[in-house]
């Protein structure tokens, strides 16, 4: 019964990709767009499947992943650290809450030809660009959920003779775990964006980086490859943190 | 032995006001007394409990356990709280390992005695379920053997069964009492429910709506161990029952014209 429902809201979720795919192909067929500009989604899915096995273009999703799990690791731990200590201590909440309102607004791809010129053309300033980007809605879920944490279970722990201090990561942190890893699933999506972007801006390798090079010199195929690959790139991921969340919050409701 | 003598706490109010919530409060306790505090919702009778259990400081009295002053919880004072608060992330089993783990206790250790507690709540089979999976009686079976795991001498237990249906809060009534019988820990246990108080205690200490203040203190006098069914028609019990609804009448006449 349950994977009959599952296959069918598969096939609801394939639908509208399906139809998506449909037009892109009828506005070729029709002659609305030229297939030299806008290249048939066949003609991409067959360069996309030689591209994976090239050498080169593996490099280059080697880099872009790299810089992705780079930036999203350090956001999590950082926004997780943060959020928390947020939420035990008043203290650093004061610190934190302005720094937060003045910061989390800003555009932060505004700050990335700063970080070029700090950073270099190399990892670093991609990394620390999504830092900057997927650290504030991993740090926000992360802050909210520990302050919501019912009362009781911290007394429970408590008079079971948990020690105060460990208190934040015995019960805090686990009883947050579910809006925890809604920050860290909305950061998961932020970083696949905002590595391609700082990739198309200012890069010498990486997917964002393929996308710019193949539209500048008119390839209008290897332009929507790199495109394809991002987004199945974030699908897989999304699919694995969805995994992790479902092993990870399997005593808890509405999971 | 629980000392509580001069017990005052005032709450502010987001209006910048304060509201007395329990007013001069003096109980004593004796050691292996299941003591019912009886009252309309508001009256404090848990915030009392909270101050025992040290999760609340008050703003004036003291309180002693066995001669000590509370300044925090304890693994000598056990709560049991209405909205059960079993840790969602832990299984059964893990729940009630908790306790035993935290005072230092092997894990096969904490495994082999949760395992038996388990199955004295009624529970065996069910170690490995996460709480999402019981149903609210079950989860509070959980809560009580996650609690007496690490051997408090105290129970301090808050509306426990308000929450469940008045066929599993009848259940459970009688499950406390047989567990109780056995190791008669002091129980202190908050209770807006006369039959309930009456049927469990020794003592039932009524209060008076807010501000709480302790209104009597009525001396349950009624043969152990107790069997629901002799109970329900015995002439005293219902006359205690009778008496007390009373008392509670009276007390909420007194908020309706002050």
């Amino acid at each position: 019964m349950k994977g009959r429902v599952l296959t069918s809201d598969v096939l609801l979720g394939i639908a509208p990709i399906a139809l998506m795919i449909a037009v892109w192909q009828a506005l070729i067929s029709f002659g609305y767009a030229p297939a030299t500009l806008l290249p048939p989604p066949g003609q991409v899915f067959m360069r996309l499947v030689r591209q994976l096995g090239n050498n080169e273009y593996q490099q280059d999703i080697a880099a872009t992943l790299f810089r992705l799990f780079a930036g999203f690791a350090i956001a999590v731990v950082l926004g997780v650290g943060i959020g928390l200590a947020a939420a035990a201590s008043p203290a650093v909440n004061a610190v934190v809450r302005p720094i937060v309102r003045v910061l989390a607004p800003l555009p932060k791809v505004a700050l990335y030809p700063a970080l070029l010129l700090l950073l270099g053309f190399g990892h670093e300033s991609k990394i620390t660009l999504v830092v900057a980007d997927a650290l504030f809605p991993i740090l926000l879920s992360t802050y909210y959920g520990a302050s919501m944490v019912e009362q009781k279970l911290i007394w429970s722990a408590m008079a079971a003779g948990t020690p105060p201090r460990q208190i934040l990561f015995k019960v805090v942190l686990p009883a947050a775990m579910p809006s925890v890893l809604t920050g860290c699933r909305i950061g998961l999506v932020i970083s696949c964006i905002v590595v391609f972007l700082a990739e198309m801006i200012t890069s010498t390798d990486g997917l964002g980086h393929v996308l710019v090079t193949a539209a500048r010199t008119f390839r209008a195929v290897d332009m929507f490859v790199p495109l394809i690959t991002i987004s199945l790139l974030g699908l897989i991921l999304n699919g694995l943190l969805q995994w992790l969340r479902s092993y990870l919050l399997r005593g808890f409701p509405e999971v | 032995m629980i000392e509580i003598s001069g017990v005052s706490q005032v709450f502010q109010t987001s209006g910048r006001q304060s509201h007395l919530a329990l007013s001069n409060i003096s109980l004593t306790i004796q050691d292996g007394a299941f003591v019912s505090i009886l009252g309309p919702s508001g009256c404090g009778k848990s915030t009392l409990l909270y101050i025992v259990g040290g999760f609340v400081a008050p703003s004036q009295g003291t309180t002693r356990v066995k001669g000590k002053a509370i300044t925090g919880p304890g693994p000598d004072r056990g709560p049991v709280f209405q909205e059960f608060a079993l840790f969602p992330w832990k299984s059964v089993l893990g729940n009630v390992m908790y306790g035993p783990r935290q005072q230092g206790v092997s894990s096969a250790e904490a495994e082999a005695q949760s395992r038996q507690l388990i199955e004295m709540v009624g529970l065996k089979g069910f170690e490995h379920f996460y709480p999402k999976e019981l149903s609210g009686g079950m989860k509070q079976r959980v809560a009580l053997a996650r609690t007496l795991a690490y051997h408090p001498a105290v129970l301090l237990m808050d509306e426990p069964f308000g929450a469940l249906d008045a066929h599993t809060r009848t259940r459970l009534q009688n499950d406390l009492l047989n567990i109780w019988e056995r190791d008669r820990k002091t129980v202190l246990f908050v209770t807006h429910s006369v039959e309930e108080a009456v049927f469990l205690s020794d003592k039932v200490v009524v209060m008076t709506r807010s501000p709480g203040r302790i209104k009597r203190i009525i001396d349950i006098d009624l043969p152990r161990p107790r069997r629901r069914a002799e109970l329900l028609l015995d002439p005293h019990y219902q006359k205690y029952v009778v008496d007390i609804e009373g008392m509670i009448d009276d007390t909420s006449e007194d908020e309706l014209h002050p």
